[in-house]
């Protein structure tokens, strides 16, 4: 261990680490474009700079390894201007078209300027223009003029995706970031530049001039696309007279999981959350009010009790099927998680993304929930109401021989069918809380949840009124039910708000 | 603190019986009246709405305008920064891509709900483009529907600058 002070404050650091690690992990504010804690050091764009004494000149943070007894300035008039000056060089030719680029709000080169700028132009001789509309492919568009060559993204592709698509082309201010002839960006992960670049050079094509930033909230959540369980924020707006919609899935650091990154089919599948809101229940095929499918549910429920078999879906939430699991006990119901086409050898790869595309699966080991063809069969021909929860997979009923009352519960609605009993919709993803358990065995905690103007309960409330037991939120599933489960031993719903827990499955 | 003691007015004969002030008023009331009387032409008070204002300068916050640039398409870009400014969030705004060259991006939908207008004058200040003007000069603005106070982007682009109708 080192000590180190930081403008008169002494710090606890790593021996050899990189200066500017040191500094970000204790919150100090050192301007940067080129380091990333995913990309390492690379040492191009020069704001990293600190006064180190001793030193003739002012260094680079992200390229000074910590010595013991380092003295260092981050603040001072002296610094300021070797940063400004820094700046100043970043945006002789930048086109300052903050009105219509979609960085502006989150835009390091913004918060730089307001911190150390504040300058007025020198420049005397016209800018050197670039392409603002470069489709670089994989839904990335580039603006040349706006970038700053902090060559994040090419060491993206160099070093994590390895698929080495992206370079730098020419030199001086005719330096441009471009893809080679007729080899377009195309790796899976691609998106992921777009949060890299730290200025609105590359934008996302699917968020483009969609929404300004700084009107967006953001909620912390689990991705449901596959079994990674990948930590994203939901970032959501409602505008006015309108409803809440989502705009986009970004990555939430989480070193236990998936690191800086999401895939783009991930990162894309926030536009079922925006679809089927306004879907209404429907009982036999005719649109019902809210409240009286809820009825219409309880009655179905009553009428077949101990003849009913509930299937539910993996991509329900642990709390939502230990309520499931208890209502069956309660009456003597089967329960059975069986789900064909959840495995999809072509969508896993050996970074991110895996074949298994159930988000919660692991909870049926968990919960001790039966989820075999066999004893779906069994339980199949042995009931007179099938109850499909989470899923619409009527055909796999249907065509295994089941021609009887048949009901579903479902977030993402079909279209309306005449064949089902009741078709009531439920509150999805993001529009409920939940723990998921990923593929690795980390339990997750999902916390967004975005409440919309469509009257859809969740899961939870309208098992909460079934079962008459008062038990409507997460926490309380967790601190009543939850706890009895040997394999949770340890977990709660507090130790799950900021983290993900590992258990042995 | 200390406290001041005012002494009261109005307790004197003259004041109890009211009628010297009233008389006073009158005097002015009526000199106004017969000055007027004689001549008409420096009343400064208008028949509205037979006779119109004529003294709204190119300052006066009126009904919006959104400007044009020279090849007569909108100057806006849709930055949402007078929306963000809008007290009364009255501005919708719905932004797309620009094809044609001039720019990037441009407004699909631009509205504003006159109801919900309070005329601060926010929006124009903020605009980084001087798109959005108030100086249209309409100082009234009349419709049969509540409908109708939504100004859309082209009604507010065909309202025309005071500054231009001049020269």
């Amino acid at each position: 261990m080192a000590n180190i002070t930081v403008d008169g404050k002494v710090i606890m650091a790593q021996d050899g680490a990189l200066l500017i690690e040191e500094l970000l992990a204790n919150n100090i504010n050192i301007p940067h474009f080129c380091y990333h804690p995913s990309l390492g050091k690379d040492g191009n764009c020069r704001m990293c700079m600190v006064e180190i004494e001793g030193q003739k000149r002012p260094q680079i943070a992200c390229d000074t390894p910590i010595k013991d007894g380092m003295i260092i300035r981050t603040k001072g008039a002296n610094i300021d201007r070797v940063k400004r000056s820094m700046l100043e060089l970043e945006l002789i030719n930048h086109p300052i078209d903050c009105p219509i680029c979609d960085q502006a709000g989150e835009c390091e080169l913004q918060n730089y300027y307001m911190d150390v700028g504040l300058y007025d132009s020198r420049l005397s001789t016209p800018k050197v223009h670039g392409q603002k509309r470069v489709d670089l492919g994989a839904n990335v568009v580039l603006d040349q003029e706006r970038c700053v060559l902090c060559t994040r993204c090419v060491r993206f592709t160099k070093n994590i995706t390895k698929t080495n698509e992206l370079g730098v082309l020419s030199r001086a201010d005719h330096s441009v970031i471009t893809t080679f002839p007729n080899n377009p960006l195309h790796n899976p992960y691609a998106m992921n530049i777009v949060d890299l670049c730290p200025v609105g050079a590359l934008t996302s094509k699917d968020f483009r001039f969609k929404q300004r930033v700084w009107f967006l909230k953001s909620q912390e959540a689990i991705c449901d696309r596959c079994a990674r369980g990948c930590s994203i924020f939901v970032d959501h707006h409602k505008e006015k007279y309108k409803d809440e919609m989502i705009y986009r899935y970004r990555p939430r650091f989480n070193d236990k999981v998936n690191g800086y990154f999401i895939c783009d089919v991930g990162r894309l599948s926030y536009t079922k959350e925006n679809d089927n809101r306004n879907f209404h229940p429907h009982i036999r095929g005719k649109i019902s009010e809210y409240e009286y499918a809820e009825g219409k549910l309880l009655r179905l429920i009553k009428r077949h009790l101990s003849k009913t078999l509930i299937l539910l879906s993996s991509t329900l939430s642990l709390e939502e099927m230990v309520r499931l699991q208890k209502l069956t006990k309660l009456y003597g119901m089967k329960l059975s998680g069986y789900e064909e086409g959840n495995n999809d050898e072509s969508f896993g790869d050996t970074f991110l993304k895996c074949n298994d595309l159930s988000p919660n699966a692991r909870s049926f080991k968990v919960l001790g929930i039966n989820s075999t063809k066999e004893s779906f069969r069994e339980d199949l021909s042995a009931v007179d109401f099938v109850l499909l929860v989470g899923r619409k997979d009527t055909a796999l009923v249907q065509q295994s021989g089941f021609d009887k009352s048949l009901a579903m519960l479902c977030a993402y609605c079909p279209s309306a069918s005449d064949e089902l009993e009741l078709l009531l919709p439920i509150a999805s993803h993001t529009a409920r809380a939940g723990t998921f358990i990923n593929n690795d065995g980390f339990v997750q905690y999902s916390k967004c949840a975005i409440t919309h103007n469509s009257e859809h309960k969740t899961l939870l409330e309208l098992l909460g009124t079934i079962l008459g037991d008062n038990i409507f939120t997460c926490k309380d599933v967790w601190d009543e039910e939850l706890v009895a489960f040997d394999t949770l031993a340890g977990i709660d719903y507090h130790a799950l708000q900021n983290t993900s827990l590992k258990i042995v499955l | 603190m200390g406290i001041k003691i005012i002494k009261r007015e109005g307790g004197s004969f003259k004041d109890r019986i009211y009628l010297p002030a009233i008389l006073s008023g009158m005097k002015v009331t009526f000199s106004h009246f017969f000055k007027n009387l004689k001549d008409t032409s420096n009343i400064k008070t208008l028949n509205y709405p037979e006779e119109m204002p004529q003294d709204i300068t190119s300052r006066y916050r009126g009904v919006h305008l959104l400007t044009k640039r020279e090849d007569g398409s909108e100057r806006c870009v849709a930055c949402f920064m007078c929306a963000t400014a809008c007290p009364a969030e009255c501005i919708f705004i719905e932004a797309e891509e620009r094809t044609d060259g001039v720019d990037e991006k441009r407004p699909k939908i631009f509205t504003i709900d006159l109801l919900e207008c309070v005329f601060c004058g926010g929006c124009v200040e903020a605009c980084p483009c001087d798109a959005i003007r108030m100086d249209s000069g309409i100082f009234s603005f009349v419709a049969q529907k509540r409908e109708d106070f939504l100004l859309t982007k082209e009604r507010l682009l065909s309202h025309q600058s005071m500054k231009d109708k001049e020269c």
